[in-house]
């Protein structure tokens, strides 16, 4: 029998290759996640009860939410069409996020998602 | 028995384990993987090539000694593969210490085999790989980009970070600034020669094709970076600038790594880099300098002096990079982007009105950018394309050999007859007799067509483009329809080594200054020889040649 499901995700998400400096200069982040987020990635927060059409935080509604919530600045050097611009890397606890369905991956509890830039050459 | 063949492409159902022996992303096959690729690219360049009999593709170990002839310098531009180029260099050839507490490693077998602690006693005396100390060279650029701030301090702190208290080992830093280009004190410090008196004033004329040598009468740039910013303001598009900067940078790091008598000159690109390099430079004529930058090329200084300039991360894609950098809790200092449009004054002494103007133009584009942008969009999208160039491009060769010596600016090999090529391949003038007769409507800059562009001091001996690349060449004097070019007027200033390259014959005072050569009212202007060129027509030529036509020509 399954336990009880939680109603919040806790993870935490690190920026490298200048990415901090969108954010606060703040290289590390902690954040909690609503655990069912709408389908369209609306930001809101607390997520309204009236919504219906839920799916489990995934990957891309954290990107829509680091871009709502915590980029202090000019959102097109992180967000691009729904996802991070090219040249942005993530890491999912360590993992390439290509290995792990990109966005569509459902993010969970205590998991690492690493954003990197690599937007500064050789 | 499954008949299943658990491809999940064709099977929607089909499970297909991950076999993650083959995950490159784990960190137990990711270090040895990079590793092993870096060293089979750089260690067959690393000894003398008459006596290489071959390399060891593991991990690029020659059998035998492995010795350079010379000193061993590493470009650093402060971005993501000149920290990790660093690294591995340590990491494989020296010593790296650990970041974050100073401690040594207990682990003797994570020292670089070339470790005073760790030296292979194999075949012989290993000794050290490279002679003397190795050097990491960086350029500062910010004193021409509007809002970038100064990284020289990070990237030594990088650098310094490598150091071995106990050895002793450390790496040298040698901070540069963009402005040397123009310095004289830089130039004697590498062992360049005296220049001439005569040659301390001279510049060039870009609105003339053929780039003649002027003196700079009384608008000589008091310091080196009143140089630098008159040499890019003068720059007639955001793509010459971008180039500008890249040639500046990549003479500086050869001539300091020849006065180090260096015989490796590393640079951290990276094969993204490469292929955006690759793209970007044949868009603007490098194509003959660029079958040389996917292998090893070779610079030759004073008194035959080789210097190997190597891309050991050719094979490693900026993500491999990138992962390397993260994995090894590397900092990156960074690198801003060149900027699009150059103050003709140093940052801070310019008015607010010419502030406000190269902050508009910084939103103009280059052919760097357009390429970068297309490149990371294709790595995303189509990753093996990106590989695909850098290869493609090492199966290209020149039908002839460059000139000796090289294009005297960016120091890269150079074609012959450039100019003899672009006269047949294009209009270059809005008097020629072809545009006249097309009614072509003039760029939006241009009210009535510009004078006949024939200046007194027009001349084949003292010009600069005959000594030039097809790429420079067209660095100084290709025409943006948009016309951003705004100090037509200024005789352009030359880096200390074109100035020291000059003949002799630039010391005759008969060189004129660059006042009055719109009017021409000088009386040196009315002296010097004038060389005009004129489209001959048809019947002109039938005349010329009319001998050897045969009967059945015909007339037309």
């Amino acid at each position: 029998m399954a336990g009880a499901e939680t109603s919040s995700v806790t993870i935490k998400v690190e920026f490298s290759g200048g990415l901090e400096l969108l954010f606060s200069n703040q290289r590390s982040h902690t954040l909690t996640l609503p655990a069912a987020v709408p389908t369209d990635n609306a930001t809101t927060v607390p997520v309204p009860s009236t919504i219906e059409a839920t799916k489990p935080a995934d990957i891309t509604y954290l990107i829509h939410y680091l871009r709502d919530h915590l980029l202090q600045e000019r959102a097109e050097l992180f967000e691009e069409n729904g996802t991070v611009r090219p040249g942005i890397l993530v890491l999912i606890n360590d993992t390439d996020w290509e290995l792990e369905g990109e966005g569509d991956y459902v993010v969970k509890e205590g998991d690492e998602v690493v954003f990197i830039s690599t937007l500064h050459g050789g | 028995m499954s008949t299943s063949c658990g491809n999940p492409e064709t099977e929607q159902d089909a499970l297909m384990t991950r076999r993650t022996k083959f995950d490159k992303t784990k960190t137990s096959c990711f270090f040895p993987l990079i590793s092993t690729r870096f060293r089979k690219t750089l260690g067959p360049t690393i000894n003398n090539k008459r006596g290489n009999k071959g390399a060891n593709a593991r991990g690029g170990r020659i059998k035998g000694l492995m010795q350079a002839p010379g000193s061993l310098v590493i470009g650093h531009s402060g971005g993501l593969g000149s920290t990790v180029l660093l690294d591995l260099v340590a990491k494989s050839y020296f010593y790296r210490s650990s970041t974050s507490s100073g401690q040594l490693p207990e682990d003797s077998l994570s020292l670089g085999s070339e470790h005073p602690r760790n030296r292979a006693r194999g075949e012989g005396d290993s000794g050290d790989v490279w002679k003397g100390t190795p050097a990491v060279c960086y350029v500062e650029v910010a004193s021409v980009i509007p809002g970038a701030k100064e990284r020289t301090e990070e990237v030594r702190a990088a650098v310094k970070a490598y150091s071995d208290p106990t050895t002793g080992f450390e790496i040298d830093f040698i901070p540069l600034r963009l402005e040397d280009a123009f310095d004289e004190g830089w130039w004697k410090t590498v062992g360049g020669t005296d220049l001439k008196q005569g040659a301390r004033d001279l510049g060039i004329d870009i609105n003339d094709e053929a780039l003649p040598t002027l003196r700079q009468g009384s608008n000589i740039p008091t310091t080196p970076l009143q140089s630098l910013h008159t040499y890019l303001s003068s720059l007639p598009t955001p793509t010459a600038i971008h180039s500008a900067i890249s040639s500046l940078i990549r003479v500086l790091l050869l001539f300091t790594a020849a006065s180090r008598d260096a015989s490796h000159l590393l640079l951290g690109t990276s094969l993204t880099s490469l292929s955006m390099n690759m793209i970007s430079g044949i868009a603007q004529g490098a194509g003959f300098a660029m079958v040389s930058e996917g292998l090893e090329e070779a610079w030759i200084g004073k008194n035959d002096q080789n210097i190997s300039i190597v891309r050991p991360l050719r094979d490693i894609g900026i993500k491999e990079s990138a992962f390397w950098a993260w994995w090894s809790n590397l900092p990156v200092p960074g690198r801003d982007r060149y900027p699009s449009s150059v103050s003709s004054v140093p940052l801070g002494s310019e008015t607010a009105a010419s502030r406000v103007a190269v902050k508009q133009n910084q939103k103009l584009t280059s052919i760097d950018v357009l390429t970068q942008d297309f490149i990371m969009g294709l790595e995303k999208d189509f990753p093996s394309t990106v590989s695909t160039i850098a290869r493609t491009l090492a199966k290209v060769t020149t039908k002839e050999k460059g000139v000796s010596g090289g294009c005297v600016v960016c120091q890269k090999p150079a074609q012959p007859d450039v100019q003899a090529w672009k006269a047949s391949i294009s209009i270059r003038s809005y008097h020629d007799e072809a545009f006249v007769k097309s009614k072509h409507p003039l760029p939006p800059h241009f009210t009535s067509p510009p004078d006949a562009g024939v200046s007194a001091a027009s001349s084949p001996t003292n010009g600069l483009a005959p000594r030039l690349c097809y790429s420079c060449h067209t660095t100084f004097t290709s025409r943006s329809s948009r016309g951003i070019a705004s100090a037509n007027e200024v005789v352009v200033p030359l880096p200390v080594w074109v100035k020291a390259s000059l003949p002799s014959s630039s010391e005759d005072t008969t060189v004129p200054e660059s006042k009055d050569l719109q009017t021409g009212s000088n009386e040196d202007v009315a002296q010097a020889e004038v060389w005009e060129t004129k489209k001959l027509s048809r019947g002109s030529i039938k005349d010329k040649i009319g001998a050897f036509l045969l009967d059945d020509a015909g007339d037309e």
